[in-house]
């Protein structure tokens, strides 16, 4: 598969260079990918999924076009090229251009977990002992979804770059019903760890049974304390509005600022991490061939850095970090760095607050000023003097994201490898606490 | 297009031992063009192409995908999913059927004016480029730091091939413009607009949203909101929601929850499940006599446009709340079999590469009688929004908050000073059972509906008239 698919990505490079393309990245990725999805207990309904893609990135005098087709074998080639003619000829100089750089890429190694590979076809019967983890737990259904997947990644340019990276990876989240309330728990991971997916299904279930008794809260300020699922979703929207190519498109809330602002409370450090080689999102090398690299996006409260390709690094008079896309800089895995409490003391430390498990639909109504809401979904506990005292359901954080970065003043020792549907980008986050923050709900 | 292939699938699907097996050739091929502040960033073709097959095989459902169109290459497609459905018997309780159903034999295709290919790529760039020289000449008080610009056409083509009989071929053009576009205030900061259009048809359809007319109105109409806005009144007033925001709210609080897997609990753990219980169904009210809202795949020029589902099964009219009557859910065949009637044609499917979910097409509340002026002219205090940027419900679709953006005040009949980020934060049932009136005017809007597992972005439209809800409490959005 590595010959094969090195093969066709460097032809495209030369065909596109015999065209006369000043510039040509080919980056041709092979996926098989199985999926089991349950709900209520019960499949619904199991996925196998093999392709091949092609991501192609020409330019000529500054001019880019971009194709995303699939493609089978050499033969492909020049179909895909004959219909860009018409493209370049149209199109205008790009402001956000730059030369390919040089390649400086390492592929990195032990990515991959052959078990991954082995249990592909039979993902149902992991899949099962997940639930049963969830059942012998208590939940009373359960509904949820296992993939297994191996990428296999050739790229080819006309700087030189001919690399080839391959790894596994594994997304299970769980979502455990007991009495009328629910919990959830997820793991993303390049290693089938038995332990931790059979975690997913105890912790999903055991955070559904914290507390039982209903209560109710007013709208207003509260102190949270956010698991890893609402840190990995709402992190993710920080990470992804750091990628410079977002800020020059005003979808960023780093439009108005500038390294060294200070941005959230020093507690918070939020690092892009690619080389963090369990979770999915590690890669040595981006989409124009540059190494990647580790750097902090919020460290210790300022901010840092933003996410560069050599694109959007020269029109800002910077340079590239090595989170290349075929267009725009992207994360490729969010990471934050732990603190000094135990997922305990962190409850311990609101005297009226809440605990939020899980969030979804986190909209923004301005990017540039970073004015979101988010719903919670599953459990929301309220904290009392530092303890549980009951259940409340689906509520809202609606505030800035620099008031909630701005008021974190603890974070847990442990941290969570996360991927789901909510947080797309793999993470490793932990519990962290905030003061302050603002919850709403209907009134009416 | 690929019918012998398609066929063979099948048949050898049945061969294997499946009891229902689909195979469905969908290509959706296209362009797209990338403005940034009258730069083009990129120019670009995508394609995906494939064939997608789903059997049931010992009461398992499985599917499986290749890009490889000879019949070697489906063989090896069935061969993994039956593998797959084998497999999987440890899961299985309720052994999956489908409904019986009056399957098509059909061809239909959108007829096009203007084809895309004929109108020249430099034409359609141009127009966009202009765009950031053009919209800042009606602003007074406020720059515009960024407009971001997608331009995107394509061509979506489908066989159909099913072992109870149906074969569907379908050809659907789609169009669609959206632009983000960010005005600047010396001392008010920064305000944020994304608009979107959407339809299918030829390039005739973009031509009719005339783009520069309508994007100078829209920067026009919000620069004040920006420069002037005050918050919007404390106390309980009469709310005028325009159909932008209305098409938004039945989309997510009628054809959501009535989506009949997510009440079964088929996407409890990512889209989640629904207020509505299957006992609910055809008896319990959500809403007054004027909640009646349609989910309708066959209205022309529509971004959801339709006639035969991706089960083959023709498309109608949905009546989803009728009168306030939580009425008729949206189906496939898989919940058509489990709550024991007919699908409604609601099975779709994003790409090859993707299983058909109950998907909603063009959903809207039906219109009334009322001009704007009759549906203001009585409100002493009230306001009026018009647009949005943030909003989100719950995963029972309860819940739901909207912020409108371009918003007044209504002062004694008449529409008065612009407003800042009213938040209107209601359930379902209190904005069903709050309409007082509606507008006699129907407008539809384009979305892209997330749902799945993986997530398939589907085309939709949804819409409604202005609408005039009772009194009610406004808050305001945390700055």
């Amino acid at each position: 598969m590595k010959e094969f698919l090195l093969d066709l990505a460097k032809l495209i490079v030369d065909k596109g260079k015999q065209l006369g393309y000043d510039d040509v990245v080919a980056k041709v990725v092979g996926t098989d990918e199985a999926m089991v999805k349950v709900a209520n207990s019960q499949l619904t309904v199991a996925q196998i999924w093999r392709t091949v893609t092609l991501e192609l990135y020409l330019a000529k005098d500054r001019k880019v076009v971009v194709v995303e087709a699939p493609i089978k074998e050499r033969g492909d080639v020049d179909e895909i090229l004959s219909n860009l003619g018409a493209y370049v000829k149209a199109v205008k100089e790009s402001e956000i251009y730059a030369p390919l750089p040089e390649p400086s890429g390492k592929p990195l190694d032990g990515l991959v977990d052959p078990k991954v590979i082995d249990v592909m076809y039979r993902s149902s019967e992991v899949a099962a002992e997940v639930v049963s983890a969830a059942h012998n737990e208590g939940a009373e259904k359960v509904a949820g979804t296992l993939t297994l997947s191996i990428d296999r990644k050739a790229l080819a340019n006309s700087a030189g770059a001919e690399f080839y990276e391959e790894g596994t990876a594994v997304e299970a989240y769980l979502r455990a019903f007991y009495k009328d309330n629910s919990g959830h728990w997820a793991y993303g991971s390049r290693v089938l760890d038995m332990n931790a997916l059979r975690d997913v299904g105890r912790k999903a279930t055991l955070y559904a049974k914290l507390a039982s008794n209903a209560v109710d809260i007013a709208p207003g300020r509260y102190d949270v304390v956010l698991s890893p699922l609402v840190v990995g979703n709402l992190m993710d929207v920080v990470a992804w509005t750091a990628s410079a190519f977002y800020v020059l498109s005003g979808f960023s809330m780093f439009m108005k600022v500038k390294p060294g602002d200070e941005v959230a409370s020093e507690e918070f450090t939020l690092v892009d991490d690619p080389l963090a080689k369990e979770l999915a999102g590690s890669t040595g090398f981006d989409d124009e061939g540059v190494a990647t690299r580790t750097k902090a996006i919020i460290r210790e409260g300022r901010f840092e850095s933003l996410l560069h390709n050599s694109k959007t690094a020269k029109v800002m008079n910077t340079k590239s970090t090595g989170n290349a896309g075929i267009i725009a800089p992207q994360p490729w895995n969010t990471v934050i760095k732990p603190g000094n409490y135990s997922e305990e003391e962190l409850i311990r430390e609101v005297k009226n607050g809440l605990f939020i498990l899980n969030n979804w639909y986190t909209r923004l109504q301005n990017y540039v000023e970073g004015i979101f809401s988010t719903v919670t979904r599953d459990a929301v506990y309220k904290i009392e003097n530092g303890e549980i005292v009951g259940v409340i359901k689906r509520v809202r954080i609606a505030d800035t994201f620099l008031n909630l970065m701005k008021n974190i003043v603890g974070l847990s020792k442990s941290t969570y490898d996360i991927k789901w549907w909510e947080v797309p980008t793999p993470s490793k986050t932990p519990f962290i606490l905030a003061r302050d923050v603002n919850i709403t709900k209907p009134t009416v | 297009m690929y019918e012998d292939v398609l066929y063979y699938a099948v048949d050898y699907a049945l061969s294997q031992g499946a009891t229902y097996a689909e195979a469905r050739y969908h290509k959706n091929y296209g362009s797209e063009i990338i403005v940034r502040n009258g730069s083009v960033v990129s120019a670009g073709m995508l394609k995906r192409e494939g064939i997608g097959i789903r059997v049931i095989l010992e009461g398992a459902m499985a599917f499986s995908s290749t890009t490889d169109l000879s019949r070697e290459g489906v063989r090896k497609a069935v061969d993994k999913a039956v593998s797959l459905a084998r497999s999987s018997r440890p899961l299985i309780k309720r052994p999956h059927t489908l409904s019986d159903e009056r399957v098509g034999k059909a061809k239909y295709e959108v007829v096009v004016k203007e084809k895309f290919e004929d109108i020249a790529l430099e034409d359609k760039i141009k127009l966009m480029v202009a765009l950031w020289s053009e919209l800042p000449r009606v602003l007074r008080e406020t720059k515009m730091v960024s407009l971001f610009e997608e331009y995107r056409e394509g061509i979506e083509e489908k066989t159909l091939i099913t072992s109870d009989g149906a074969c569907v071929v379908s050809k659907v053009p789609r169009v669609f413009y959206g632009a983000n576009i960010v005005l600047a205030h010396s001392q008010k900061g920064t305000l944020q607009r994304l608009i979107e259009f959407g339809g299918s048809g030829g390039y005739e359809i973009f031509r009719s949203w005339n783009i520069e007319d309508r994007l100078k109105e829209e920067v026009k109409n919000i620069e004040p909101v920006l420069a002037k806005g005050t918050e919007p009144p404390k106390e309980p007033v009469d709310v005028i929601i325009g159909s932008e925001v209305v098409g938004l709210i039945v989309h997510e609080s009628a054809g959501h929850p009535m989506e009949a897997d997510r009440i079964w609990g088929r996407e409890a753990a990512q889209a989640g499940e629904s207020y509505v219980k299957p006992e609910m169904i055809g008896k319990e009210r959500i809403g007054n006599e004027l909640a009646t809202v349609i989910d309708d795949p066959t209205v022309p020029g529509s971004y959801g446009f339709y006639l035969y589902d991706d089960e083959g099964v023709p498309a109608r009219p949905r009546y989803i709340y009728y009168r306030g009557l939580i009425n008729e859910p949206l189906h496939n065949r898989w919940s058509a079999a489990v709550f024991g009637v007919k699908s409604n044609a609601a099975a779709r499917a994003m790409d090859y590469t993707s299983e058909p979910l109950v998907r909603m097409a063009n959903t809207y509340l039906e219109p009334g009688d009322r001009s704007f002026e009759e549906l203001i002219e009585d409100i002493k205090l009230g306001i009026y929004v018009k647009s949005y940027m943030e909003w989100n419900i719950d995963d029972i679709r309860w819940g739901q908050r909207y912020v409108g953006l371009e918003s007044y005040v209504i002062r004694k009949g008449e529409i008065a000073e612009p407003i800042l980020y009213p938040v209107l934060e209601f359930t379902t049932k209190s904005f069903y059972s709050s309409i007082v009136a509606k507008g006699k005017e129907l407008r539809f809007y384009p979305g892209t509906c997330g749902k799945g597992e993986p997530a398939q972005g589907i085309p939709v439209w949804f819409g409604g008239p202005d609408v005039r809800l009772s009194r009610m409490r406004v808050g305001v959005a945390p700055r």
